[in-house]
């Protein structure tokens, strides 16, 4: 198998775009209705939204060969260090938010 | 029957090579070094009489059986041994390992003692004890008799299963330190995230030491990793979050004396974990679809697949962290409050 690093390409895009939607819920009220409007409760939401996120972006990246050439989704080393920057970022970005809010307070 | 021929098949494999290395060099220098940290582990239970000492003095416990497991590993050629003389390195760590468990088993009573609570009542106790003797089953016999043939088969059973006994034990003994009663859901969720976190120490030494079988058993150690971090910490923890955590414990950590704990830390717990699950899934799928050859020849994929092992067993910790803070700042919260 020369492409098996798919799935990893499939999680940043989930980490990332997952990790969008938090942020923004966190900054903007309005937002967070709408998640909580969706399921019953924001975090059910979220959590929804990233299992779908990240079937949706394996089953593109796996019907197009084109998008994984792109992508140079064979190049493992690439997309695992890619994973552990977006991830950590995302995890500081959050942080740094949630304590903006809390000592905005 | 299947495990006879196991057992006498591995049997002349180490042999010969085991016994030679043991004749080199007595052990009694080793116990001396373990009876040594015993008394100073006794000073600092003395001295600390707290339960976030006990704790430390397990974790390093913790940390010595796992060198201790990888180190036999090596010595039988289930992990790919790494230079210097594995057979020292094995039977260093196991003594020590005994004198941090018997140590933080002292630790225990001692504290229950100066509270003037009744001993061994609690199942972290008594798990605790039942993993002092198998300890001691472990570390007495491989250091009297020289022929080892007959408890090999014993010494391995004991060796791979101390592992997990000991992961739930002390996460049984964290929630007993953070929140004063037991909450069965939230015990459940915080033991599946220790067991976790201990299935993907196991991805990354296969994956750092491989050998033959190697890659079959990362495959099963990330289905289990997977299992547990969606079975037991995303849809348990989520249930008692949803359930328990809403109305009961969140109003008063934001009444009490660290309202931060929820505002930020469970804020960023609960949402920074979803990435967890996605990151699991990433690596049971990419492990499935390699195949020996490959996995065997390629040491940048198994590079990668390290180091995205390492990030998760990172979040798992962290999110260990978190939960202990917002569990005790509920505890916290409770006794303002009265
Ligand atoms: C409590 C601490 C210890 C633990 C957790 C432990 C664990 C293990 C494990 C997991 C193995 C690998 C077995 C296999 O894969 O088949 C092993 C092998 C071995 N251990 Fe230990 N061990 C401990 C203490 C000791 C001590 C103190 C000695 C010797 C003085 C010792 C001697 C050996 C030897 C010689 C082997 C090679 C395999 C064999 O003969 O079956 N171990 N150990
Ligand atoms: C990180 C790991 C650990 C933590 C956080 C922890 C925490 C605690 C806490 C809070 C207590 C007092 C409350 C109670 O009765 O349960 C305690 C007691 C105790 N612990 Fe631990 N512990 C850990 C690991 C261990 C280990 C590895 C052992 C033994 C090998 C051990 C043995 C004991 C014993 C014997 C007691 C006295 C309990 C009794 O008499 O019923 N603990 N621990
Ligand atoms: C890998 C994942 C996770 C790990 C390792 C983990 C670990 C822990 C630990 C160690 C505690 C405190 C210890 C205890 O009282 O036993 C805790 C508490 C808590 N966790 Fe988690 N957790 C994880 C995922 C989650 C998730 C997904 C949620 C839900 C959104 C969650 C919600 C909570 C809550 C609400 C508490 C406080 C419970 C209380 O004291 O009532 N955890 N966690």
């Amino acid at each position: 198998m020369k492409e098996s690093s798919t799935s990893i390409v499939s999680a940043v895009i989930t980490i990332f775009l997952t990790g969008c939607i938090i942020i923004t819920h966190d900054i903007s009220k309005d937002f967070r209705q709408s998640l909580t409007a969706l399921t019953g409760h924001h975090w059910i939401s979220v959590s929804v939204i990233a299992v779908i996120l990240f079937v949706l972006s394996s089953g593109l990246l796996l019907s197009s060969k084109n998008l994984r050439k792109i992508l140079r989704s064979y190049d493992i080393g690439l997309w695992s260090t890619a994973l552990i920057d977006v991830t950590v970022i995302m995890i500081l970005v959050i942080f740094l938010v949630l304590i903006a809010h809390s000592l905005a307070d | 029957m299947f495990f006879i021929v196991f057992f006498a098949f591995d049997r002349d494999k180490g042999g010969a090579q085991i016994s030679e290395e043991s004749n080199r060099r007595s052990a009694i220098s080793d116990i001396y070094i373990g009876l040594a940290l015993l008394l100073i582990i006794g000073g600092i239970a003395l001295a600390y009489e707290n339960w976030i000492g006990h704790a430390l003095i397990a974790i390093i416990s913790l940390l010595l059986m796992g060198y201790a497991i990888t180190t036999g590993a090596m010595l039988k050629g289930r992990l790919k041994r790494k230079s210097g003389n594995i057979f020292k390195l094995h039977r260093k760590s196991g003594i020590y390992f005994g004198s941090f468990v018997l140590g933080s088993f002292i630790y225990g009573l001692w504290m229950r003692l100066q509270h003037g609570e009744s001993l061994l009542s609690s199942v972290h106790g008594k798990l605790g004890l039942f993993i002092l003797l198998v300890v001691t089953l472990q570390d007495i016999p491989s250091l009297i008799f020289k022929n080892r043939a007959k408890y090999r088969g014993l010494h391995r059973i004991i060796g791979y299963a101390l592992a997990p006994i000991l992961v739930i034990d002390a996460g049984w003994g964290l929630h007993n330190g953070v929140t004063g009663v037991t909450k069965s859901l939230v015990l459940l969720h915080s033991i599946s995230g220790g067991l976790a976190a201990l299935v993907l120490v196991w991805i990354i030494l296969e994956m750092r030491y491989p050998t033959y079988k190697s890659l079959a058993r990362a495959k099963l150690a990330s289905y289990l990793s997977a299992f547990l971090i969606t079975a037991g910490c995303w849809i348990v923890g989520g249930y008692n979050y949803l359930t328990a955590y809403g109305s009961q414990v969140r109003p008063v950590i934001l009444a009490g004396p660290h309202p931060w704990a929820h505002e930020v830390i469970m804020e960023a717990k609960e949402h920074i974990f979803v990435f967890l699950p996605i990151i699991a899934f990433a690596l049971s799928i990419t492990l499935s679809s390699l195949d020996r050859n490959t996995f065997q020849d390629d040491a940048k994929s198994r590079h990668a697949l390290m180091m995205i092992a390492c990030l998760a067993l990172f979040m798992v910790l962290f999110m260990f962290l978190m939960g202990a803070i917002i569990s005790n700042a509920g505890q916290t919260g409770m006794e303002t409050l009265k």
